[in-house]
Protein backbone atom coordinates (compact mmCIF):
# COMPACT_ATOMS: atom_id res chain seq x y z
CA UNK A 1 0.00 0.00 0.00
CA UNK A 2 1.56 3.25 -1.06
CA UNK A 3 1.06 6.69 0.39
CA UNK A 4 -1.79 8.57 -1.36
CA UNK A 5 -0.22 11.98 -1.09
CA UNK A 6 3.42 12.67 -0.36
CA UNK A 7 4.89 16.10 -0.94
CA UNK A 8 7.82 18.18 0.28
CA UNK A 9 7.59 21.93 -0.09
CA UNK A 10 10.72 24.07 0.00
CA UNK A 11 12.11 26.86 -2.10
CA UNK A 12 15.39 25.06 -2.79
CA UNK A 13 14.90 22.29 -5.30
CA UNK A 14 17.92 20.13 -4.30
CA UNK A 15 16.94 20.27 -0.65
CA UNK A 16 13.35 19.45 -1.51
CA UNK A 17 14.34 16.36 -3.46
CA UNK A 18 16.80 15.25 -0.76
CA UNK A 19 14.16 15.48 1.95
CA UNK A 20 11.62 13.65 -0.21
CA UNK A 21 14.12 10.81 -0.39
CA UNK A 22 15.01 10.94 3.33
CA UNK A 23 11.34 10.93 4.34
CA UNK A 24 10.52 7.98 2.12
CA UNK A 25 13.57 6.05 3.38
CA UNK A 26 12.64 6.63 7.02
CA UNK A 27 8.96 5.77 6.56
CA UNK A 28 9.95 2.59 4.78
CA UNK A 29 12.53 1.64 7.41
CA UNK A 30 10.01 2.02 10.22
CA UNK A 31 7.29 0.27 8.25
CA UNK A 32 4.96 3.26 8.39
CA UNK A 33 4.03 3.32 4.69
CA UNK A 34 0.90 1.32 5.40
CA UNK A 35 -0.11 3.55 8.27
CA UNK A 36 0.43 7.04 6.87
CA UNK A 37 -2.00 7.89 4.08
CA UNK A 38 -1.03 11.51 3.41
CA UNK A 39 1.97 13.58 4.38
CA UNK A 40 3.01 17.09 3.51
CA UNK A 41 6.37 18.42 4.65
CA UNK A 42 7.06 22.13 4.63
CA UNK A 43 10.57 23.44 5.19
CA UNK A 44 11.06 27.15 5.82
CA UNK A 45 14.69 28.13 5.40
CA UNK A 46 14.40 31.61 6.84
CA UNK A 47 12.79 31.07 10.24
CA UNK A 48 13.96 28.15 10.01
CA UNK A 49 11.46 25.43 10.82
CA UNK A 50 10.41 21.97 9.71
CA UNK A 51 6.73 21.15 9.56
CA UNK A 52 5.10 17.85 8.71
CA UNK A 53 1.35 17.42 8.59
CA UNK A 54 -0.47 14.29 7.59
CA UNK A 55 -3.23 11.78 7.96
CA UNK A 56 -3.08 8.22 9.17
CA UNK A 57 -5.12 5.32 7.89
CA UNK A 58 -7.70 3.45 9.93
CA UNK A 59 -5.73 1.44 12.43
CA UNK A 60 -5.93 -2.30 12.85
CA UNK A 61 -8.34 -3.15 15.73
CA UNK A 62 -7.22 -3.82 19.28
CA UNK A 63 -6.11 -7.38 19.93
CA UNK A 64 -8.25 -9.35 22.40
CA UNK A 65 -7.56 -12.76 23.90
CA UNK A 66 -10.34 -14.36 21.79
CA UNK A 67 -8.48 -13.37 18.59
CA UNK A 68 -5.66 -15.81 19.13
CA UNK A 69 -6.86 -18.31 21.70
CA UNK A 70 -9.67 -20.73 22.42
CA UNK A 71 -11.11 -20.23 25.93
CA UNK A 72 -13.16 -22.97 27.62
CA UNK A 73 -14.23 -23.94 31.09
CA UNK A 74 -13.83 -27.44 32.48
CA UNK A 75 -13.77 -28.85 36.01
CA UNK A 76 -13.62 -25.47 37.71
CA UNK A 77 -10.78 -24.24 35.55
CA UNK A 78 -10.61 -21.89 32.60
CA UNK A 79 -8.27 -23.28 29.98
CA UNK A 80 -6.75 -21.07 27.29
CA UNK A 81 -5.55 -22.84 24.18
CA UNK A 82 -3.16 -20.51 22.38
CA UNK A 83 -3.11 -20.82 18.60
CA UNK A 84 -0.75 -17.92 17.80
CA UNK A 85 2.15 -17.08 20.06
CA UNK A 86 2.66 -13.49 18.78
CA UNK A 87 0.86 -11.83 21.69
CA UNK A 88 1.55 -14.49 24.32
CA UNK A 89 3.95 -12.47 26.41
CA UNK A 90 1.71 -9.38 26.37
CA UNK A 91 -1.23 -11.61 27.37
CA UNK A 92 0.65 -13.09 30.29
CA UNK A 93 1.60 -9.63 31.51
CA UNK A 94 -2.03 -8.54 31.39
CA UNK A 95 -3.21 -11.65 33.21
CA UNK A 96 -0.48 -11.41 35.86
CA UNK A 97 -1.30 -7.77 36.49
CA UNK A 98 -4.97 -8.62 36.87
CA UNK A 99 -4.92 -11.86 38.86
CA UNK A 100 -1.42 -12.19 40.23
CA UNK A 101 1.35 -14.54 39.14
CA UNK A 102 0.41 -17.24 41.60
CA UNK A 103 -2.98 -17.77 40.00
CA UNK A 104 -1.83 -18.11 36.39
CA UNK A 105 -0.52 -21.55 35.50
CA UNK A 106 1.17 -22.39 32.25
CA UNK A 107 1.60 -26.18 32.07
CA UNK A 108 3.02 -26.02 28.56
CA UNK A 109 3.91 -23.48 25.94
CA UNK A 110 0.44 -23.27 24.37
CA UNK A 111 -1.77 -23.65 27.43
CA UNK A 112 -2.66 -21.26 30.22
CA UNK A 113 -4.90 -22.28 33.14
CA UNK A 114 -6.80 -19.93 35.46
CA UNK A 115 -9.15 -20.88 38.29
CA UNK A 116 -12.82 -20.39 37.30
CA UNK A 117 -13.53 -18.86 40.71
CA UNK A 118 -11.60 -15.75 39.74
CA UNK A 119 -13.26 -14.92 36.45
CA UNK A 120 -15.58 -16.06 33.64
CA UNK A 121 -15.00 -17.23 30.06
CA UNK A 122 -16.49 -14.18 28.35
CA UNK A 123 -14.52 -11.79 30.55
CA UNK A 124 -11.27 -13.46 29.58
CA UNK A 125 -12.21 -13.51 25.91
CA UNK A 126 -12.81 -9.78 25.86
CA UNK A 127 -9.59 -8.77 27.61
CA UNK A 128 -7.48 -6.36 25.55
CA UNK A 129 -3.93 -7.52 25.13
CA UNK A 130 -2.43 -5.09 22.70
CA UNK A 131 -3.38 -1.65 21.40
CA UNK A 132 -1.64 -0.95 18.06
CA UNK A 133 -2.29 2.79 18.26
CA UNK A 134 0.06 3.24 21.23
CA UNK A 135 3.18 1.97 19.52
CA UNK A 136 2.17 3.47 16.20
CA UNK A 137 2.02 7.01 17.60
CA UNK A 138 5.42 6.50 19.18
CA UNK A 139 6.83 5.23 15.90
CA UNK A 140 5.30 8.07 13.94
CA UNK A 141 6.73 10.78 16.19
CA UNK A 142 10.07 9.01 16.17
CA UNK A 143 10.03 8.88 12.37
CA UNK A 144 9.28 12.60 12.13
CA UNK A 145 12.07 13.38 14.57
CA UNK A 146 14.36 11.33 12.43
CA UNK A 147 13.34 13.06 9.21
CA UNK A 148 13.64 16.56 10.70
CA UNK A 149 17.06 18.24 10.38
CA UNK A 150 19.50 17.65 13.20
CA UNK A 151 19.63 20.37 15.78
CA UNK A 152 15.95 21.25 15.58
CA UNK A 153 15.38 20.49 19.22
CA UNK A 154 12.48 22.83 19.93
CA UNK A 155 9.42 20.97 18.82
CA UNK A 156 5.70 20.57 19.13
CA UNK A 157 3.67 17.56 18.09
CA UNK A 158 0.01 16.68 17.95
CA UNK A 159 -1.92 13.57 16.99
CA UNK A 160 -5.66 13.28 17.06
CA UNK A 161 -8.40 11.47 15.14
CA UNK A 162 -6.21 10.26 12.33
CA UNK A 163 -4.43 13.55 11.78
CA UNK A 164 -1.07 14.72 13.02
CA UNK A 165 1.40 17.53 12.82
CA UNK A 166 4.98 17.92 13.93
CA UNK A 167 6.87 21.18 13.95
CA UNK A 168 10.50 21.60 14.91
CA UNK A 169 12.97 24.45 14.92
CA UNK A 170 16.22 25.63 16.44
CA UNK A 171 14.51 28.86 17.54
CA UNK A 172 11.73 29.13 20.08
CA UNK A 173 8.29 28.54 18.62
CA UNK A 174 6.22 31.54 19.64
CA UNK A 175 2.55 30.62 20.17
CA UNK A 176 0.25 32.08 17.55
CA UNK A 177 2.70 32.97 14.82
CA UNK A 178 3.15 29.50 13.39
CA UNK A 179 -0.43 28.38 14.08
CA UNK A 180 -1.65 30.04 10.89
CA UNK A 181 0.76 28.10 8.75
CA UNK A 182 -0.01 24.83 10.55
CA UNK A 183 -3.75 25.40 10.06
CA UNK A 184 -3.15 26.21 6.41
CA UNK A 185 -1.25 22.98 5.80
CA UNK A 186 -3.79 20.89 7.70
CA UNK A 187 -6.48 22.38 5.49
CA UNK A 188 -4.41 21.53 2.43
CA UNK A 189 -4.03 17.94 3.54
CA UNK A 190 -7.78 17.57 4.11
CA UNK A 191 -8.53 18.87 0.64
CA UNK A 192 -6.15 16.75 -1.43
CA UNK B 1 63.74 9.49 -6.42
CA UNK B 2 60.02 10.18 -6.34
CA UNK B 3 57.97 8.06 -4.01
CA UNK B 4 54.42 7.29 -5.09
CA UNK B 5 51.62 6.06 -2.84
CA UNK B 6 50.35 2.55 -3.54
CA UNK B 7 48.28 -0.15 -1.88
CA UNK B 8 49.41 -3.76 -2.18
CA UNK B 9 46.71 -6.35 -1.60
CA UNK B 10 47.53 -10.01 -1.54
CA UNK B 11 47.58 -13.27 0.33
CA UNK B 12 49.29 -13.52 3.70
CA UNK B 13 51.47 -16.44 2.52
CA UNK B 14 55.07 -15.23 2.10
CA UNK B 15 54.04 -11.59 2.13
CA UNK B 16 57.30 -10.80 3.94
CA UNK B 17 58.95 -11.06 0.51
CA UNK B 18 57.01 -7.97 -0.55
CA UNK B 19 57.80 -6.18 2.71
CA UNK B 20 61.52 -6.86 2.23
CA UNK B 21 61.32 -5.83 -1.42
CA UNK B 22 59.70 -2.49 -0.60
CA UNK B 23 62.34 -1.95 2.07
CA UNK B 24 65.19 -2.82 -0.31
CA UNK B 25 63.85 -0.51 -2.98
CA UNK B 26 63.97 2.37 -0.53
CA UNK B 27 60.22 2.58 -0.04
CA UNK B 28 58.28 2.81 3.23
CA UNK B 29 55.34 0.86 4.55
CA UNK B 30 52.97 3.34 6.09
CA UNK B 31 50.34 0.91 7.28
CA UNK B 32 49.96 -2.85 7.35
CA UNK B 33 46.65 -4.60 7.83
CA UNK B 34 46.15 -8.29 8.14
CA UNK B 35 42.54 -9.23 7.48
CA UNK B 36 41.91 -12.98 7.73
CA UNK B 37 43.96 -14.49 4.89
CA UNK B 38 44.73 -11.17 3.22
CA UNK B 39 47.31 -8.55 3.80
CA UNK B 40 47.00 -4.90 2.80
CA UNK B 41 50.15 -2.79 2.67
CA UNK B 42 49.84 0.91 2.22
CA UNK B 43 53.20 2.12 1.15
CA UNK B 44 55.26 4.76 -0.56
CA UNK B 45 57.52 3.25 -3.23
CA UNK B 46 59.81 4.54 -5.99
CA UNK B 47 57.79 5.25 -9.12
CA UNK B 48 59.97 3.13 -11.44
CA UNK B 49 59.66 0.02 -9.28
CA UNK B 50 55.88 -0.39 -9.20
CA UNK B 51 56.05 -2.89 -12.06
CA UNK B 52 58.65 -4.93 -10.18
CA UNK B 53 56.47 -5.12 -7.07
CA UNK B 54 53.52 -6.09 -9.23
CA UNK B 55 55.60 -8.83 -10.89
CA UNK B 56 56.89 -10.19 -7.57
CA UNK B 57 53.40 -10.11 -6.06
CA UNK B 58 51.67 -11.94 -8.89
CA UNK B 59 52.60 -15.51 -7.80
CA UNK B 60 51.41 -14.63 -4.26
CA UNK B 61 48.01 -13.50 -5.52
CA UNK B 62 48.94 -9.87 -4.99
CA UNK B 63 47.87 -6.74 -6.77
CA UNK B 64 49.16 -3.19 -6.72
CA UNK B 65 46.73 -0.29 -6.81
CA UNK B 66 47.71 3.34 -6.94
CA UNK B 67 46.12 5.08 -3.95
CA UNK B 68 46.54 8.83 -4.05
CA UNK B 69 45.80 9.39 -0.37
CA UNK B 70 48.37 7.11 1.26
CA UNK B 71 50.46 9.05 3.76
CA UNK B 72 47.82 11.65 4.57
CA UNK B 73 45.66 12.21 7.60
CA UNK B 74 42.30 13.73 6.82
CA UNK B 75 39.67 15.17 9.14
CA UNK B 76 36.11 14.29 8.18
CA UNK B 77 34.08 16.97 9.86
CA UNK B 78 30.39 16.44 10.32
CA UNK B 79 28.06 18.87 12.13
CA UNK B 80 26.82 16.01 14.29
CA UNK B 81 27.15 12.26 14.70
CA UNK B 82 23.80 11.95 16.41
CA UNK B 83 22.75 8.34 16.86
CA UNK B 84 19.21 8.65 15.67
CA UNK B 85 20.16 10.23 12.38
CA UNK B 86 22.14 7.19 11.30
CA UNK B 87 23.31 6.19 8.75
CA UNK B 88 25.54 9.21 8.30
CA UNK B 89 26.92 10.24 4.94
CA UNK B 90 30.20 10.98 6.70
CA UNK B 91 30.62 7.25 7.44
CA UNK B 92 30.41 6.44 3.73
CA UNK B 93 32.74 9.28 2.82
CA UNK B 94 35.31 8.39 5.48
CA UNK B 95 35.26 4.73 4.53
CA UNK B 96 35.71 5.58 0.86
CA UNK B 97 38.73 7.72 1.66
CA UNK B 98 40.23 4.91 3.72
CA UNK B 99 40.03 2.68 0.68
CA UNK B 100 42.17 5.20 -1.16
CA UNK B 101 44.74 4.94 1.58
CA UNK B 102 44.00 7.95 3.74
CA UNK B 103 43.96 7.85 7.51
CA UNK B 104 40.67 9.54 8.29
CA UNK B 105 39.43 10.78 11.61
CA UNK B 106 35.73 11.43 12.00
CA UNK B 107 35.09 14.61 13.91
CA UNK B 108 31.49 15.04 14.99
CA UNK B 109 31.11 18.55 16.30
CA UNK B 110 29.41 18.97 19.63
CA UNK B 111 27.36 21.96 18.48
CA UNK B 112 27.71 21.95 14.73
CA UNK B 113 24.09 21.29 13.84
CA UNK B 114 21.39 23.82 13.00
CA UNK B 115 21.58 27.03 11.00
CA UNK B 116 21.95 29.88 13.51
CA UNK B 117 23.20 27.81 16.44
CA UNK B 118 26.10 26.06 14.67
CA UNK B 119 29.55 26.68 16.12
CA UNK B 120 32.98 25.20 16.60
CA UNK B 121 34.83 25.03 19.90
CA UNK B 122 38.55 25.50 20.52
CA UNK B 123 39.30 21.85 20.98
CA UNK B 124 37.57 20.89 17.74
CA UNK B 125 39.38 23.69 15.92
CA UNK B 126 42.78 22.58 17.23
CA UNK B 127 42.14 18.91 16.44
CA UNK B 128 41.10 19.77 12.87
CA UNK B 129 44.21 21.93 12.45
CA UNK B 130 46.42 18.92 13.18
CA UNK B 131 45.30 17.24 9.93
CA UNK B 132 46.47 17.62 6.34
CA UNK B 133 43.06 18.81 5.21
CA UNK B 134 39.50 18.93 6.45
CA UNK B 135 36.50 17.61 4.55
CA UNK B 136 33.34 19.38 5.68
CA UNK B 137 30.24 17.29 5.08
CA UNK B 138 27.33 19.66 5.33
CA UNK B 139 23.64 19.33 4.59
CA UNK B 140 21.21 19.76 1.74
CA UNK B 141 20.31 23.44 1.89
CA UNK B 142 22.36 26.17 0.25
CA UNK B 143 20.87 28.78 2.58
CA UNK B 144 21.96 26.87 5.69
CA UNK B 145 25.48 26.18 4.38
CA UNK B 146 25.93 29.88 3.60
CA UNK B 147 24.83 30.76 7.10
CA UNK B 148 26.80 28.22 9.10
CA UNK B 149 30.03 27.80 7.13
CA UNK B 150 31.69 30.98 8.48
CA UNK B 151 31.13 29.73 12.04
CA UNK B 152 32.43 26.24 11.31
CA UNK B 153 35.60 27.33 9.49
CA UNK B 154 36.65 30.00 11.98
CA UNK B 155 40.29 29.54 12.92
CA UNK B 156 40.90 26.59 10.61
CA UNK B 157 44.02 27.04 8.52
CA UNK B 158 44.33 23.64 6.83
CA UNK B 159 42.78 23.34 3.34
CA UNK B 160 39.02 22.82 3.45
CA UNK B 161 37.01 20.70 1.02
CA UNK B 162 33.37 21.64 1.23
CA UNK B 163 30.74 19.08 0.36
CA UNK B 164 26.98 19.24 0.58
CA UNK B 165 23.73 18.45 -1.17
CA UNK B 166 23.73 21.38 -3.64
CA UNK B 167 25.87 21.19 -6.78
CA UNK B 168 29.40 22.57 -7.05
CA UNK B 169 28.27 25.90 -8.52
CA UNK B 170 25.87 26.48 -5.64
CA UNK B 171 28.55 25.54 -3.09
CA UNK B 172 30.97 27.98 -4.70
CA UNK B 173 28.38 30.71 -4.28
CA UNK B 174 27.99 29.96 -0.59
CA UNK B 175 31.65 30.01 0.47
CA UNK B 176 33.02 33.47 1.04
CA UNK B 177 36.02 33.68 1.10
CA UNK B 178 36.36 30.61 -1.15
CA UNK B 179 37.58 27.29 0.24
CA UNK B 180 40.08 25.04 -1.52
CA UNK B 181 37.76 22.35 -2.88
CA UNK B 182 34.08 21.69 -3.59
CA UNK B 183 32.11 18.51 -4.17
CA UNK B 184 28.35 18.61 -4.66
CA UNK B 185 25.72 15.92 -4.32
CA UNK B 186 26.87 14.56 -0.95
CA UNK B 187 24.28 15.78 1.50
CA UNK B 188 22.33 14.12 4.26
CA UNK B 189 20.76 10.86 3.14
CA UNK B 190 18.47 8.35 4.76
CA UNK B 191 20.37 5.32 3.49
CA UNK B 192 23.89 4.04 2.81
CA UNK B 193 25.38 5.06 -0.52
CA UNK B 194 25.12 2.16 -2.94
CA UNK B 195 24.14 3.40 -6.38
CA UNK B 196 26.95 4.24 -8.75
CA UNK B 197 25.01 7.04 -10.32
CA UNK B 198 24.22 9.95 -8.04
CA UNK B 199 25.98 8.47 -5.01
CA UNK B 200 29.29 6.66 -5.52
CA UNK B 201 30.21 8.93 -8.43
CA UNK B 202 30.27 11.88 -6.03
CA UNK B 203 32.51 9.97 -3.62
CA UNK B 204 34.88 9.37 -6.54
CA UNK B 205 34.73 13.09 -7.26
CA UNK B 206 35.55 13.71 -3.60
CA UNK B 207 38.72 11.59 -3.83
CA UNK B 208 39.77 13.43 -7.00
CA UNK B 209 39.14 16.78 -5.34
CA UNK B 210 41.11 15.84 -2.20
CA UNK B 211 44.01 14.60 -4.34
CA UNK B 212 43.95 17.89 -6.22
CA UNK B 213 43.93 19.98 -3.04
CA UNK B 214 46.67 17.90 -1.41
CA UNK B 215 48.67 17.98 -4.66
CA UNK B 216 48.60 21.76 -4.49
CA UNK B 217 49.70 21.60 -0.87
CA UNK B 218 52.58 19.28 -1.77
CA UNK B 219 53.66 21.62 -4.58
CA UNK B 220 53.65 24.50 -2.15
CA UNK B 221 55.84 22.50 0.26
CA UNK B 222 58.19 21.44 -2.56
CA UNK B 223 59.22 25.10 -2.97
CA UNK B 224 60.79 24.92 0.48
CA UNK B 225 61.23 21.16 1.04
CA UNK B 226 61.02 19.47 4.41
CA UNK B 227 64.27 18.66 6.23
CA UNK B 228 63.34 14.98 6.28
CA UNK B 229 60.59 13.02 4.58
CA UNK B 230 57.79 12.04 7.00
CA UNK B 231 57.95 8.39 5.88
CA UNK B 232 61.70 8.23 6.61
CA UNK B 233 61.21 9.87 9.99
CA UNK B 234 58.50 7.35 10.72
CA UNK B 235 60.78 4.39 10.03
CA UNK B 236 63.61 5.92 12.08
CA UNK B 237 61.36 6.52 15.09
CA UNK B 238 59.58 3.19 14.77
CA UNK B 239 62.87 1.28 14.53
CA UNK B 240 64.01 2.97 17.72
CA UNK B 241 60.84 2.80 19.80
CA UNK B 242 59.10 -0.19 18.18
CA UNK B 243 55.73 1.49 18.58
CA UNK B 244 54.02 -0.54 15.86
CA UNK B 245 55.04 -3.83 17.44
CA UNK B 246 53.78 -3.01 20.89
CA UNK B 247 50.67 -0.99 20.11
CA UNK B 248 47.13 -2.07 19.36
CA UNK B 249 46.23 1.11 17.49
CA UNK B 250 45.35 0.67 13.81
CA UNK B 251 48.00 3.25 12.91
CA UNK B 252 50.33 3.73 15.90
CA UNK B 253 52.48 6.04 13.81
CA UNK B 254 50.38 8.10 11.43
CA UNK B 255 52.12 9.70 8.49
CA UNK B 256 51.02 13.14 7.41
CA UNK B 257 52.22 15.33 4.56
CA UNK B 258 54.36 17.50 6.81
CA UNK B 259 54.62 15.47 9.97
CA UNK B 260 53.74 12.47 12.07
CA UNK B 261 51.45 11.55 14.87
CA UNK B 262 52.84 9.13 17.45
CA UNK B 263 50.28 7.40 19.58
CA UNK B 264 52.33 7.28 22.76
CA UNK B 265 52.07 9.59 25.78
CA UNK B 266 53.69 12.99 25.27
CA UNK B 267 54.73 13.47 28.91
CA UNK B 268 56.69 10.22 29.02
CA UNK B 269 58.27 10.09 25.58
CA UNK B 270 58.65 13.59 24.12
CA UNK B 271 62.22 14.08 25.37
CA UNK B 272 63.20 10.60 24.27
CA UNK B 273 61.77 11.14 20.78
CA UNK B 274 63.52 14.51 20.51
CA UNK B 275 66.90 12.86 21.18
CA UNK B 276 66.55 10.02 18.62
CA UNK B 277 69.38 10.17 16.09
CA UNK B 278 68.45 10.20 12.41
CA UNK B 279 72.05 10.37 11.19
CA UNK B 280 75.42 10.82 12.85
CA UNK B 281 74.87 14.12 14.63
CA UNK B 282 71.34 15.01 13.62
CA UNK B 283 68.51 14.29 16.04
CA UNK B 284 64.74 14.40 15.53
CA UNK B 285 64.64 17.57 17.62
CA UNK B 286 66.92 19.32 15.12
CA UNK B 287 64.60 18.86 12.17
CA UNK B 288 61.16 18.82 13.76
CA UNK B 289 59.03 20.35 16.47
CA UNK B 290 57.75 17.84 19.02
CA UNK B 291 54.34 19.06 20.15
CA UNK B 292 51.61 17.69 22.38
CA UNK B 293 48.66 16.67 20.22
CA UNK B 294 45.11 17.74 21.08
CA UNK B 295 44.05 14.17 20.34
CA UNK B 296 44.33 12.36 23.68
CA UNK B 297 47.94 12.52 24.94
CA UNK B 298 49.61 11.76 21.62
CA UNK B 299 52.72 13.34 20.21
CA UNK B 300 52.45 15.49 17.13
CA UNK B 301 55.67 15.96 15.15
CA UNK B 302 55.83 18.89 12.77
CA UNK B 303 58.80 18.69 10.40
CA UNK B 304 60.56 21.98 9.82
CA UNK B 305 61.36 23.14 6.27
CA UNK B 306 64.92 23.26 4.93
CA UNK B 307 65.00 27.08 5.09
CA UNK B 308 64.62 26.94 8.87
CA UNK B 309 67.08 24.18 9.70
CA UNK B 310 69.57 24.18 6.83
CA UNK B 311 69.63 20.40 7.21
CA UNK B 312 68.50 17.84 4.66
CA UNK B 313 68.60 14.17 5.61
Amino acid sequence: MAIDYFEVECREETGRKAYLEIASDVLQDLDLIKIVSKIHIYIDLDFPFFLAVGKTRKLPPMVKIRDFSNVMESEGKIILNISDETYLSQMLTVLWDRFGRDFIEQPDRFTVVISAELTGVSEIEEMIVYDPSVSMYKDLIYALQWIAPEGFKVRREWIDKGRFYYIASENTLPPGILDTIVAEKIKLISEV
Amino acid sequence: MTLVPITYKGGIYRHDIIIDLIDDLGGYIVQKHIIAQDVVLQSLVPKDDIELIRKMGRPLGGDVIESPLVGTEIAVVSPSLDIHHLPHTSCDAAEYMRRSGAKTNMIGLSRGFGKRIANLNFEERDVINEHDCAVFLLGNFEECIRHKLPALRRGIHVPIILTGGPDVEALKRTANPPVQGYVGGIGRKGHRMKKQEGEIEFLDALITEISKVLGEKREEIAKDPLSVSPARLMSVIDDELEITKSSTHPTPVTVQITGLKLKIPYEDYSEYVRAIKIEEDITVGDVAEILPSRMRNYIWIKIKPFSETNIMV
